[in-house]
Formats: C-alpha cells, sequence, structure tokens
C-alpha cells in the first residue's frame, strides 16, 4: 500500500511538472502584465528538479511523507525567489501531514492540501484577497473539507477542489496586490489573474489527473 | 471667388446661388473642402444649412465633410484631459452598472486628501439627490463625515435623516451617531438615532432589544426612507474596519475566510455582492442588506484602490445606484470587472495605426545560451576578480572575500537577485562584505546558497544579514537564517529600505532597498571589520539605513536576457520619478523635464525627510541604471552639489558611476547618506573590493 501511494505521488509531481511544461509560456504572460514575466520559468524549473531529484528515491523503501520531504528540498533548492519558500514550506508541511501515512485516501489527500494551503500562508504571511496563489489554495483546501464531511467520492471530490481553485484563481482579477512585486503596482494589477493562482490551478489539475 | 466666398460668409446671403464646387473653393483653404467646411463652422459660426449655401453643395455633404474632417484628424476637439477622463470614466460606470448616475472626480491633484475631495463632490451632488419631505439613512465612515462636513443645502425642507445602524464607542470621529448628526445639519433635517449599539453580546439581546417600542419607532423610520447615503469599507488590514475596532478580529477572521471583500452598513458581502453570513449577523442593529437594496436612491460616495474589490461587489450587488468616487478609483473598477478599451477613450492624442517599418522588437545583446547568463557572468566574475573572492565549495552561487572572514570577526553576508552589477558581488573584500550569495536575475538566491555564506564568514562571533527588502529575499533570508541558527551560527538581519519613492514615510519599513545598499554596505563591512560586537553592527547599519535616502528616475525600461524585450515600457517623452531597481513604479509618470528640473524634484524629496541642518555632512552616490552613460550622472551630480551648498551642507564623499543598476535601463538614482560622527569614520574605514577601495 505504502509503495503505490509513493508511486502515486511520483507519478503526481510529474504530471504537475507536465502540466507547468504546457503552461509555462502563458504562466509567465500573465506574469508579464504584473511582475517579471518569470513565473513560468520559476515553476517549470521548480518542477523538474522535484521531477529529477524523486527519480533517484527509492521506491521501496520511502514512505509518503518521503516524497513531500523530498519535493520541498529540490524546489527550494532550484528556485530562490518567493515562489521557492513557498512552495518548499508548503511541501514541508505537506510531508508533516503526510507523516506516519501509507495511504491515499482522502482524508489524508485533503490534510495535504490544507497543509500546502497554510504552508503558503505562514511562509508569506498573507492571506485570502491578496491576490497571491492563496486565493487558489485555500479555497482548495475548504472545498476538500467540506467533501471530505460529506462524504463525496474521489472524482466528486477533486471536481469540487479543483472548482473552487479555479473559482478562487479568477476572483484575483478584481483584487489589488496587497503582497511580493504586485503590490507594487498597486491598482496597475487590477483586471489581471495572479500568476501565483493561475499556476496553483494548473498544479491542483495535475494533481486531480493523477489521484482521482 | 474670394470675394464671393466671404460675402457669402455673412449669414448666407446669396442662398441659392448655384456655384461649381470645384472653383468655389478660396484659395487659402487649399484644394480641401474639409478644411474649407471646417474653419467656415468652427471657426465663423456658420450652421450646416450656410455652409452648403456657401460651398454650393447639399446640407448632408457638409454634415459628412465636417464628419470626416474629425476622423481624419483635419479638427480635434480637446478637453481638459482629467476632464475628460472622469466624464468618460463616469459615463462608462453608469453604463456598465446600470447606475441611475455617476459623478467622478478628477485625479487630478493630490492636493487634498481623497476623502475631502469625495465630501466636496457628495456635497455639491446631494442638491440634486434630495427633494424636500426626503428620508435620508445614513450610515458610519470617514467618507460620509466629510460629506457632513462639506455639505450645506439651505434649500430643502421637512426632511428626516436616520442612522442606518446602531451606535458605537466614540473612540473615533466617524461613529454612526456623529455622521448622522452632521449630514443633519447639513440638509436642515430632523435627525433620528437608533439608540442602541451596533453590535451587541448575544441574538438574545438584539431580540430584547428590537422589541423596544422606541426602537420600533427608529427602525419604522429607517424603514420610510427614500434615499441613503453610504460608504464602504474594505477588509485590508488598514481599512476601517479593522482601526475602528469596530468589529472583533475573532469574527473578521471568520468573514474572510468565508470570502468577504467588504463591508456595507456593517454588513458583509463577497465578491459577486452576496451577503458573507457569519457569527456577528444576529447580532448587529442595523439596516439589512435587503432593506438597503428597496431604498429608491442609493448614494454610494467611496474612492482608493484598497476599496475597489469592495466597491465592484457593491455595485455587482446592486446596493449603489448612484456612484461618487474618483477617476482613478472608477478606472479600477472599471479595470477589474474587465472593460477594456476605456484607456484609448482617456487620452486624445492621435492613434498610432501602424508602427514603422524600422520598429524593433529585441534588443540586441552579447549572448550565447539566454539560459546560462547568469553563470557565465559568475565564470566572469569569478576569473576578473580572483583577487578579492573566490567560491565556497566550489560553487559560483555563493562567493567569499579572500582575507574577509577571520575569528573573532563578525560576518556580513550580503546577497540578492543579478542585473544589478556590480551589486552586491562587487562588494564582496577585506572590509566589506565577507560572502555574497548570488540568485537568478531578478530574483533572490535559494537559502542554501546563503547559509553557505553564512558558514564561510563566520568567525564564531555571529553574522549580520543585510539585503534589499524584497518578499522573495526576505523568505530565502529568513529561511537561510533558521538553518544557520540550527548550525549554532547567530544571525541578525539588516533590511536596507532606502527608497524614499516606494512607499510613504509612513510605511518606511515596507520600502525596499535599492542604490543606497552601497552606503548601508559599507558602513556595515566597516563596522564587522573594526570587530564590534554583532548587537553593535546590526545598530549601526540600522543607523545607516535609517539615514540613507535614494531616489531613482528610469527614462527607458530595462530588457531581459531571456526575452530580449522591455520588462515594462516608458512612453517616448515621458519618464518615472521613483522607479525602482525592477521597473517597479514610483511616485509620478510625467514628461520628461530638463536635467536640473529632475534634480530638483528629487531633491526635494530628499529633503523633505533628511533633516539636514546647514553645517552637516554627507555622502553622494550618483548611480547609473545601467544605460545611462557618466557624462550625465556629472550633469546630475553638478545640480545635486550645488543644492546642497545652497544649504551650506558638505559633500564628505562622492562617488559617480554605475553601483546598483538594473541591467540596461536608462535612467539615474541619487543616494545621500546623511552622516554623523560614527558613520564618517566608518565610510573612510579601509577597505579592498572589486569596486570600492578606500585605503
Amino acid at each position: 500500500m505504502s509503495e503505490n501511494a509513493v508511486r502515486r505521488l511520483i507519478a503526481m509531481f510529474e504530471a504537475i511538472s507536465a502540466a507547468v511544461e504546457t503552461e509555462k509560456d502563458h504562466l509567465s504572460e500573465l506574469d508579464g502584465a504584473i511582475g517579471d514575466a518569470d513565473h513560468g520559468t520559476t515553476m517549470s524549473l521548480g518542477f523538474l528538479a522535484v521531477k529529477a531529484e524523486l527519480a533517484k528515491i527509492d521506491v521501496d523503501g520511502a514512505q509518503p511523507a518521503d516524497v513531500m520531504a523530498t519535493a520541498a528540498g529540490a524546489f527550494l533548492n532550484a528556485v530562490g525567489a518567493s515562489t521557492g519558500p513557498l512552495y518548499a514550506t508548503a511541501f514541508r508541511r505537506a510531508a508533516q501531514a503526510l507523516a506516519g501515512a501509507n495511504e491515499l485516501d482522502l482524508g489524508t489527500t485533503a490534510a495535504m492540501i490544507d497543509a500546502i494551503g497554510s504552508g503558503i500562508r505562514e511562509r508569506g504571511k498573507g492571506q485570502r484577497g491578496d491576490k497571491t496563489m492563496l486565493d487558489a489554495w485555500l479555497p482548495a483546501a475548504d472545498a476538500a473539507g467540506a467533501a471530505l464531511t460529506d462524504n463525496k467520492a474521489s472524482t466528486e471530490f477533486w471536481s469540487e477542489v479543483v472548482a473552487a481553485a479555479e473559482a478562487g484563481a479568477n476572483a484575483t482579477r478584481s483584487m489589488v496586490a496587497a503582497k511580493g512585486r504586485a503590490a507594487r503596482v498597486r491598482e496597475r494589477s487590477l483586471g489581471h489573474v495572479d500568476p501565483g493562482a493561475a499556476s496553483a490551478v494548473v498544479v491542483l489539475r495535475a494533481m486531480a489527473s493523477v489521484l482521482s | 471667388m474670394t470675394t464671393r466666398a466671404s460675402s457669402s460668409r455673412k449669414g448666407g446671403a446669396n442662398r441659392g446661388a448655384a456655384i461649381d464646387t470645384s472653383d468655389a473653393i478660396p484659395l487659402r483653404y487649399g484644394d480641401d473642402p474639409y478644411v474649407w467646411a471646417c474653419w467656415l463652422y468652427y471657426e465663423d459660426g456658420m450652421t450646416q444649412g450656410e455652409i452648403a449655401d456657401a460651398m454650393g453643395v447639399s446640407r448632408a455633404t457638409v454634415n459628412s465633410y465636417l464628419a470626416e474632417a474629425r476622423e481624419k484628424g483635419i479638427v480635434q476637439i480637446s478637453l481638459e484631459p482629467a476632464r475628460l477622463a472622469s466624464l468618460t470614466i463616469a459615463q462608462e460606470l453608469k453604463r456598465h452598472f446600470g447606475l441611475t448616475d455617476c459623478l467622478v472626480v478628477p485625479s487630478d491633484d493630490n492636493a487634498r486628501p481623497l476623502i475631502d475631495r469625495l465630501g466636496v463632490a457628495a456635497a455639491q451632488a446631494l442638491p440634486k439627490l434630495l427633494k424636500s419631505g426626503d428620508t435620508l439613512a445614513v450610515a458610519w465612515g470617514r467618507t460620509v463625515l466629510s460629506v457632513g462636513e462639506h455639505a450645506d443645502i439651505a434649500s430643502l425642507q421637512d426632511m428626516t435623516v436616520v442612522q442606518a445602524t446602531g451606535g458605537t464607542t466614540a473612540t473615533f470621529s466617524y461613529t454612526p451617531e456623529l455622521c448622522a448628526a452632521a449630514i443633519a445639519q447639513s440638509v436642515s433635517a430632523r435627525c433620528v438615532n437608533i439608540t442602541a449599539p451596533a453590535i451587541v453580546k448575544s441574538s438574545a439581546m438584539r431580540e430584547m432589544l428590537l422589541d423596544e417600542p422606541l426602537l420600533q419607532e427608529q427602525f419604522e423610520t429607517l424603514a420610510r426612507a427614500n434615499r441613503v447615503l453610504f460608504g464602504i469599507s474594505s477588509l485590508r488590514p488598514n481599512s476601517t474596519i479593522h482601526t475602528s475596532g469596530f468589529f472583533e478580529s475573532v469574527s473578521l477572521q471568520h468573514y474572510l475566510a468565508a470570502g468577504a471583500v467588504g463591508v456595507v452598513a456593517g454588513r458583509f458581502i463577497d465578491e459577486r455582492g452576496r451577503p458573507v453570513a457569519g457569527p456577528l449577523d444576529d447580532r448587529t442593529i442595523g439596516i439589512s442588506l435587503d432593506m438597503l437594496r428597496r431604498i429608491e436612491t442609493r448614494i454610494l460616495v467611496a474612492g482608493g484602490f484598497d476599496k475597489v474589490p469592495a466597491l465592484l461587489a457593491a455595485l455587482r450587488g446592486g446596493y449603489a445606484n448612484v456612484l461618487i468616487t474618483d477617476a482613478a478609483t472608477g478606472h479600477g473598477i472599471l479595470r477589474a470587472d474587465g472593460v477594456t478599451g476605456l484607456d484609448g477613450r482617456l487620452s486624445q492624442k492621435p492613434r498610432v495605426t501602424q508602427a514603422p517599418s524600422s520598429y524593433r522588437t529585441h534588443v540586441k545583446k552579447f549572448l550565447n545560451n539566454p539560459n546560462q547568463v547568469v553563470e557565465e557572468m559568475l565564470d566572469g566574475v569569478v576569473r576578473a576578480h580572483a583577487g578579492y573572492l573566490q567560491p565556497i565549495n566550489g560553487s559560483n552561487r555563493a562567493l567569499v572575500a579572500r582575507n574577509g572572514p577571520r575569528p573573532g570577526k563578525v560576518g556580513l553576508v550580503i546577497g540578492g537577485g543579478t542585473g544589478h552589477e556590480p551589486c552586491f558581488l562587487g562588494y564582496v573584500g577585506k572590509g566589506l562584505a565577507d560572502a555574497v550569495a548570488v540568485g537568478n536575475i531578478f530574483s533572490s538566491p535559494p537559502p542554501d546558497p546563503i547559509v553557505q555564506c553564512a558558514a564561510a564568514a563566520s568567525g564564531g562571533e555571529g553574522v549580520l544579514f543585510v539585503y534589499g527588502n524584497y518578499a522573495g529575499d526576505v523568505m530565502n533570508f529568513e529561511m537561510a537564517a533558521e538553518i544557520a541558527e540550527e548550525k549554532g551560527i547567530k544571525v541578525r538581519t539588516v533590511l536596507t529600505t532606502d527608497d524614499i519613492a516606494s512607499s510613504p514615510v509612513e510605511d518606511r519599513e515596507g520600502r525596499r532597498g535599492v542604490a543606497g545598499n552601497f552606503f548601508i554596505f559599507k558602513i556595515a563591512g566597516a563596522a564587522c571589520d573594526r570587530g564590534l560586537p554583532l548587537e553593535a553592527c546590526e545598530a549601526v547599519t540600522r543607523k545607516a539605513n535609517l539615514r540613507t535616502y535614494t531616489v531613482g528616475v528610469a527614462l527607458e525600461p530595462c530588457s531581459m536576457p531571456q526575452t530580449r524585450r522591455h520588462n515594462f515600457e516608458i512612453g517616448p517623452d515621458d519618464m518615472e520619478i521613483g522607479m525602482g531597481i525592477h521597473g517597479e513604479p514610483g511616485v509620478t509618470r510625467e514628461r520628461i523635464k530638463s536635467s536640473d528640473e529632475i534634480t530638483d524634484s528629487i531633491m526635494d524629496n530628499i529633503f523633505k525627510e533628511m533633516k539636514a541642518a546647514s553645517g552637516d555632512r554627507v555622502a553622494v552616490l550618483i548611480n547609473s541604471f545601467g544605460g545611462t552613460p557618466m557624462m550625465e550622472l556629472y550633469i546630475l551630480f553638478r545640480r545635486v552639489a550645488q543644492r546642497l551648498e545652497a544649504k551650506n551642507i558638505r559633500i564628505e564623499a562622492n562617488w559617480i558611476g554605475h553601483y546598483c543598476t538594473s541591467l540596461d535601463m536608462v535612467g539615474a538614482s541619487i543616494s545621500i547618506l546623511h552622516l554623523d560622527q560614527e558613520l564618517t569614520e566608518l565610510l573612510h574605514h579601509p577597505c579592498e573590493t572589486a569596486f570600492l577601495r578606500i585605503s
């Protein structure tokens, strides 16, 4: 079982990396409107490093938490910028949430999504409405919690999580950035989707494609 | 022919006289019937019928001449730009949100606070919106109070003003009671207060209070309101909602988590304007959102970028049908709601339909592999400056000073993104920084190289991190500091915040660090080299940061090696004062002026903050952003020196050149370090680095 969960998590990161490669230019374009046009490149660098590092992992001996911890370290050292510490902290918290878990049932999955969201919130000291990736991750975490409570099946669970993230990311269009470099452009950030929220949707969709 | 035309001008006396158009055009109009028609219409004030007679063409032809003349740009009608913009925005807001009316104050000057300008505007609009005998409900807030302070309408009779929510403690000046009273006084109305708290302890208490006949009577008055005046609060940390202490923060977190973006008359709404349910709902005494929406005239007065999401939500939810705001906010609301094409209408610049064929989209650069620029540059740096620095553990992303770190000395670690050369690696060497962590272009290094720098710089007495205040750098250096502490290295941090244009003085800590880094690193390095303890090094570095003032001006954007395109744009005749070293916007974007005028505006800003007295000493840094040549830097310095001289401020030392660049950006920054005795000594302390040597 553990082996299965480890393989699925590795497959999940591979899917994320592939999805980010596809969306790379689009994400950089979004960033160009309000930042320094490197978000696609940064995300791509980070997940390629994660993929490379996970290729070295001992699949049979590892626990799900090890996959997350490895991803955290790889992402951090590949990226820097602000995305690095944010996702690295997110995956580190996810590793803590997965500690001891051998299976990826929906309860564990919901805890993992929640840990990612709260990791990003702690590191970035942000909140909803700041026009950041939190505007996608926090609603996704809430939706996961709600779907779990309602005993939703895996497919529905994930479609609700992804839908919540998409709605959250779209809502950033009408927000004024409060964090990061986009906060410096103040009102000029209006009307643009936050690239971090958009990439969070890409990540969650890829997670859903493997885990649902 | 000329006489013929001129006589016909006078009231079209020769009506009906048939003439051949081609012969009839007076010489001075050339061959152009458009110019002729326009002249007669706009300058001579003739009617289209009279012109038709004069030109011997049909009235329809005249009409089409005039229309085409405008399209071709022969005639340009100009309105004062600020007024045109606010009219256009008001019209668009009215159309887009189906408002009854909309008033937009031009954002032309910031001479008066926005709240005052909105108050004045609403005060002028009120006589058109109110009628004798009206019942006006009034919510509370700074802007509403400002309306009350500015309005004075004597012509209304039999008015009733009713407070829209319960009351609050009077710890601030814009309580519901005061707002209602101020408005009541300004429209000579009878004032009905809601004599209960806006928020009570429990829903049972609310039920009991609402059962009181007195309150029932007050609510009946409120229910009769046919107009309502209200502001809006965002949920941003510095909004009224937080600062007034009106709501408990625990409850606020609940509403935030549920997606609330704004507060209307004490009620929370989400981004679509839907009510957000929460713990305060059945403890709140005041107008409900449904009641509000049923009122005939609902006047919303608010402005400020922070309020855009809340305003948009209120408009989407139909809570207002009259909006009074300012042009910048109005524009923001429209953009936030995806209204495009407005920008073109906001100015009357002739449209450029076609780019000239010589137009280039890419900037030329010396490149091999664009993805390897940082590695290739570092290889060059390490070879060029091997006398001052060397890689740590074989990685060029962490460089340590030769002869820098030594036992018993506090280590100084600096770092940041690349693209700013010689910042930061040019300042590594004996007497200055001990190690530098190097990131990608405009992007912070990850924690790992920073930790390696800390370890290499450590002489057992702790390490000082000094770097610019940017979100990415802060997170990576903080994580590195945590890891270094775990390894037993004591770390203290000073964030540089010398860019006085990046945030107002009240938000000093939110400012970014720019070229003034040069001075701050120098002071920190000298303090460390003198063997001062960690706390003392930190303290004097903080002092240097507080006394360093920088303002930059960008003339042309920079271009990234990967894309070879500009990473933002500045208009052909424009400059941006206060621009940061990654192209972050500054205080104003305006038409370029003479060098002395630009310098003066920078120095005025610096003098506003730097309290230097006659006889004080300063150090001056004139820094190129990369594309501005030395020649122009000396022209800037000349004026800086004149200004300082006029105040009898002595220049202790000055540097002119490329010290903290932004790739190939054209522009420069001026940094002034206001010296005292201690800083002067540290400034002169010897150091040996690739870009700064003092002996």
